[in-house]
């Protein structure tokens, strides 16, 4: 296959792989960005590379940064999958001499597979990171002879347990019974490197990777699956200088990886959770209009989401006249009881913030930081988390997540500007919002509770008139519970 | 002449300089604040920050009995070994630190400060501790760390990412001795591991008459008994800017567990409907348990009614059996509330929290730590220690001549580990912060408190392999009731 075609094909990837996560799945770009925060210290990256695979994810880290960005993590994702079936193609050249006569197409199924992948929202970066990286260094791998005795685990440290990748690869390959003895010796670093230096972690994580998935204990057929098939991959593409074949038949097996990726993609993806996703992404950026709109085409059948469409109506002005054409499901329908996972209490937390209950914004933001499985911070989260600090004139851990936020690249600009304000009553005081939360929130001090959060909105209303929201609210949830009560 | 070089090379330094130095007549600000602490000789290093605006710092450290330390950098630090050997020449003596700070080019020499070196040593290996994000109901990571106190080395000793889902909470060692070590989890495969000299065991003492695993637990000084309470937690939360949350027990219950034969010897009288027993501790002659007990109370909505007093019962070693129960000090009667009696293991003191109301002293900022004469039976509050924050959990040293405890007081939520000593009148020192490298970085980037601290005599040996499949297999050592 010649240049001007394969140059095609990957510009193809890099569009389709693009278009995929700007236009049909953005959301999940959101929820990656907010389940993590880049921290551009060198303590950062040191704790990333206390545990094997630890380099993968501070790189999958740093790249999913830019998941801030819709357009720009887009790009990323579009660009690691060319980098990925390159890495492929190449490796596959590295053994074959007649590269130019080979399955071209075949290099695209890492990538394509990648992408069905990461239809589970829990896949992280660092797992393609990963495999990228594992790909890429298979032809040095071949060569490294007796090198592959310090490279292996130095690979294993970087990337984690894919380092199968270049060792088999380079066993296969080589076709000595030296190449094969480095399966063992891999083996041997493997159980080695996890006795002593990842023993705080069950024995599956270490060897089926800490850091692939954001929730350790899950092992989907596809992370062990997708290494494999690189590999077989790799060996495939040779095939073709073997069956002489016309270029047509790299594209046609490109149509049909296409229509299968498509397939897969639709029956990988989960569209009540990605809904959900997509409301809180769009509520983020403060898109209530779009939330209420999308719910006309689509409306997912959960607590999360009515709560989600629920506050747009809200937003737009809308609540009361149209809370029946949408699916409402009692007042857990209107404010989320707290649940403890990471993207359950978002949207509720959000009203609560702008009703005047900070504690309890805070309350559920905490929660959701920690409900993020693989223990990371997150950058939204800790950003409301100081608003509702400063609020509350509880300034020290304000400033520490201040500070923090400070260390990163898009929250940076934001934290410094409310770093100002820090100690400086005058100053929060003249911040319309934190000023507006401060004249809407409760004067005095009292237990809450999910069960008496009406009396609540009530209390909020009768201190001060104009909290029309807490007054809205109030009564569209005696509505809710009437129905509740009728049915 | 060593004297004469250190002046000199001061000289030098200060020569050296563009500007003039400019003499302050107050005390440097250093983070965290260590003037006029006591530390033991051979502690860490207390390394320390100048404020920020201070791009450089210069310090000299001279000692009393003799010895000179020198450092410059971006903060003050100091090498260990030199700083070891400083501290045990100066030992009942004081160190004098004269502290030098850059801005703008001009070197600011404020008023010297003096640090006293204890006569007291304090061997002990180091601290262990708790470490988890002060919040509300979910935790992502957990971890129970044990810290060498004479470097600023730490290691886990298990964390939750071995047993996740589970929380992990309250160890305890037998007298700072780690030979008896256990900790406690909760959740869907809760149990509390109980090691005796390396081999452990998963424990429940879930059985008919009573409420669940043990989670307060404080081991009898022979070793045989283990005294604890039992007690669902929950969390409710304020409206107002006063504190976010308040931690409570849906009820209480005291049991002793003989470790012969893990049976529980389970008191009527300590395992009541009506009332709230918690926080046992034995007296080191270990025919005494103190415990704290309140009227139980309506909650979350009366929450704010609980309040413990501190109660002492007579206790047989030989048998088990607990004789009369005696109230100690009926803090409720006075709108207070009693927690986590602490007798010192020299018998000498009892230390325990006050607070308002409840027995989470942690969550209350007028929690306070007070100190009782076992001799003479009179109480106090330890001004020397307390701040307008909280102060909570403490332990003894296993000499009992230091003493450790929880406070807020840094930034109102990040919990600290502060260290002071005792004297034999009772007197307590100015506590000083646990020492970190790089101390004002560390602390205001950790995101973590430092929770249920205590001496360990000597490291906690805790293997870690096989905890995983032992946690979730279910399999348990079942406690039966005598």
């Amino acid at each position: 296959m010649g240049k001007i075609n394969r140059s095609a094909m990957t510009t193809l990837l890099g569009a389709a792989v693009f278009s995929f996560w700007m236009w049909a799945y953005p959301q999940a770009l959101n929820y990656h960005e907010q389940n993590q925060l880049f921290l551009c210290i060198w303590e950062y990256f040191r704790e990333r590379l206390a545990l094997p695979g630890g380099f993968a994810d501070w790189l999958s880290e740093f790249l999913v940064q830019f998941f801030f960005l819709r357009w720009s993590g887009a790009l990323v994702l579009a660009i690691l999958a060319v980098l990925l079936q390159l890495s492929v193609w190449k490796a596959a050249r590295s053994i074959n001499p007649e590269g130019n006569r080979s399955f071209y197409s075949l290099s695209f199924v890492p990538s394509l597979l990648m992408l069905v992948h990461m239809g589970n929202m829990e896949v992280l970066v660092s797992y393609p990171v990963a495999l990228l990286l594992s790909v890429a260094v298979c032809p040095f791998f071949v060569k490294a002879g007796w090198h592959r005795l310090w490279l292996i685990p130095l690979f294993w440290w970087l990337l984690g347990p894919v380092v199968i990748v270049p060792v088999l690869f380079s066993a296969i390959a080589g076709r000595r019974t030296s190449d094969l003895l480095h399966l063992v010796y891999t083996a041997l670093v493997f159980y080695a490197g996890y006795r002593l230096l990842a023993s705080q972690y069950p024995a599956h994580d270490a060897f089926f990777g800490i850091n692939y998935t954001r929730i350790r204990e899950m092992l989907p057929v596809l992370q062990v699956v997708i290494p494999f098939v690189t590999l077989g991959c790799i060996f495939a593409c040779g095939l073709g200088a073997k069956l002489k074949h016309p270029v047509t038949v790299d594209w046609a097996i490109l149509v049909v990886l296409a229509i299968a990726t498509a397939g897969s993609v639709r029956l990988a993806y989960d569209r009540d959770a990605y809904e959900v996703l997509a409301y809180d992404d769009l509520i983020r950026h403060e898109r209530y209009q779009d939330v209420v709109k999308r719910a006309e085409h689509y409306q997912p059948h959960n607590p999360i989401s009515a709560c989600s469409v629920n506050f747009s109506l809200f937003m737009t002005g809308q609540l009361s006249s149209r809370l029946t054409d949408f699916y409402q499901c009692g007042t857990q329908g209107l404010v989320q009881p707290s649940i403890r996972d990471n993207v359950s209490d978002l949207t509720s937390a959000e009203l609560l913030w702008m009703m005047g209950m900070p504690n309890i914004t805070l309350q559920y933001y905490f929660d959701s930081m920690e409900s993020i499985e693989n223990g990371r911070l997150s950058g939204r989260f800790l950003s409301r988390m100081a608003d509702c600090n400063i609020v509350n004139g509880w300034y020290g851990p304000a400033e520490r997540y201040l500070d923090l936020l400070s260390h990163s690249l898009f929250y940076r600009k934001e934290a410094q500007r409310r770093k100002v304000m820090i100690r400086n009553e005058a100053a929060v005081n003249s911040d319309p919002v934190y000023a507006y939360v401060r004249s809407v929130r409760f004067k005095d001090d009292f237990i809450t509770g999910y069960q008496g959060l009406d009396i609540m909105m009530a209390i909020l209303y009768n201190q001060n008139k104009d909290n029309f929201m807490a007054a809205e609210y109030y009564t569209v949830w005696q509505r809710l519970k009437q129905r509740e009560g009728a049915e | 002449m060593k004297r004469l070089i250190t002046l000199a090379a001061v000289a030098l330094l200060l020569s050296s300089c563009k500007g003039s130095t400019s003499l302050s007549d107050t005390l440097p600000d250093i983070y965290p604040d260590y003037i006029g602490v006591t530390v033991p000789a051979g502690i860490a290093p207390m390394d320390f920050n100048i404020p920020e605006e201070y791009d450089r710092v210069f310090v000299r450290v001279t000692g009393s009995n003799g010895g000179l330390l020198k450092t410059r950098g971006r903060w003050a630090s100091f090498p260990v070994r030199k700083w070891h050997a400083l501290t045990e020449q100066n030992a009942g003596g004081t160190l004098t630190f004269t502290v030098l700070g850059k801005k703008d080019g001009r070197w600011t020499q404020w008023q010297d400060f003096i640090m006293y070196v204890s006569s007291q040593p304090l061997d002990d290996y180091g601290v262990t501790y708790r470490k988890i994000a002060p919040g509300y109901t979910t935790y992502s990571r957990i971890g129970l760390y044990q810290r060498d106190l004479h470097s600023f080395h730490e290691e886990p000793i298990i964390e939750s990412t071995l047993t996740p889902g589970q929380c992990m909470n309250c160890h305890t060692a037998n007298a700072t001795d780690p030979r008896q070590f256990l900790f406690h989890l909760r959740g869907k495969h809760g149990a509390t591991m109980i090691q005796q000299d390396g081999r452990r065991e998963w424990v429940t003492t879930k059985t008919d008459s009573t409420l669940g695993n043990m989670a307060y637990c404080y081991w009898h000084p022979e070793g045989r008994w283990l005294a604890g309470s039992i007690n669902p937690v929950k969390q409710c939360f304020w409206a107002g800017d006063r504190q976010p949350i308040e931690v409570f027990d849906m009820a209480s219950d005291l049991v002793i567990m003989d470790m012969n034969d893990h049976s529980l010897i389970v008191d009527p009288r300590l395992n009541t409907k009506d009332f709230l027993e918690s926080s046992p501790s034995f007296t080191p002659d270990g025919k005494t348990l103190y415990y704290c007990k309140a009227k139980a109370y309506d909650v979350p909505r009366q929450v704010d009614s609980i309040r413990y007093d501190l109660m002492r019962v007579s206790f047989d070693p030989e048998t088990g059996s607990l004789g009369d129960i005696e109230t100690v000090i009926p803090a409720s009667l006075h709108g207070q509330s009693i927690s986590f009696p602490r007798p010192s293991y020299d018998g000498r003191w009892l230390m325990y929290n006050q607070a308002d109301f409840g027995v989470f002293p942690i969550d209350h900022k007028e929690a306070d730590l007070w100190l009782m004469d076992l001799k003479t039976g009179e109480t106090r509050p330890i001004d020397e220690v307390n701040s307008p924050l909280s102060e909570s959990f403490h332990n003894w040293s296993s000499d009992s001549r230091w003493f450790l405890f929880s406070s807020r007081r840094d930034d109102g939520l990040y919990v600290q580990t502060y260290i002071a000593s005792i004297d034999e009148e009772g007197h307590c020192t100015k506590p000083f912060v646990l020492p970190q490298r790089n101390p004002r970085k560390f602390y205001h980037s950790v995101m973590y408190s430092y929770n249920a601290p205590d001496f360990t005599k000597s490291k906690v040996r805790f293997k870690t392999h096989g905890v995983y499949q032992e946690v979730f297999s279910d399999r348990r050592v079942q406690a039966t009731v005598k």
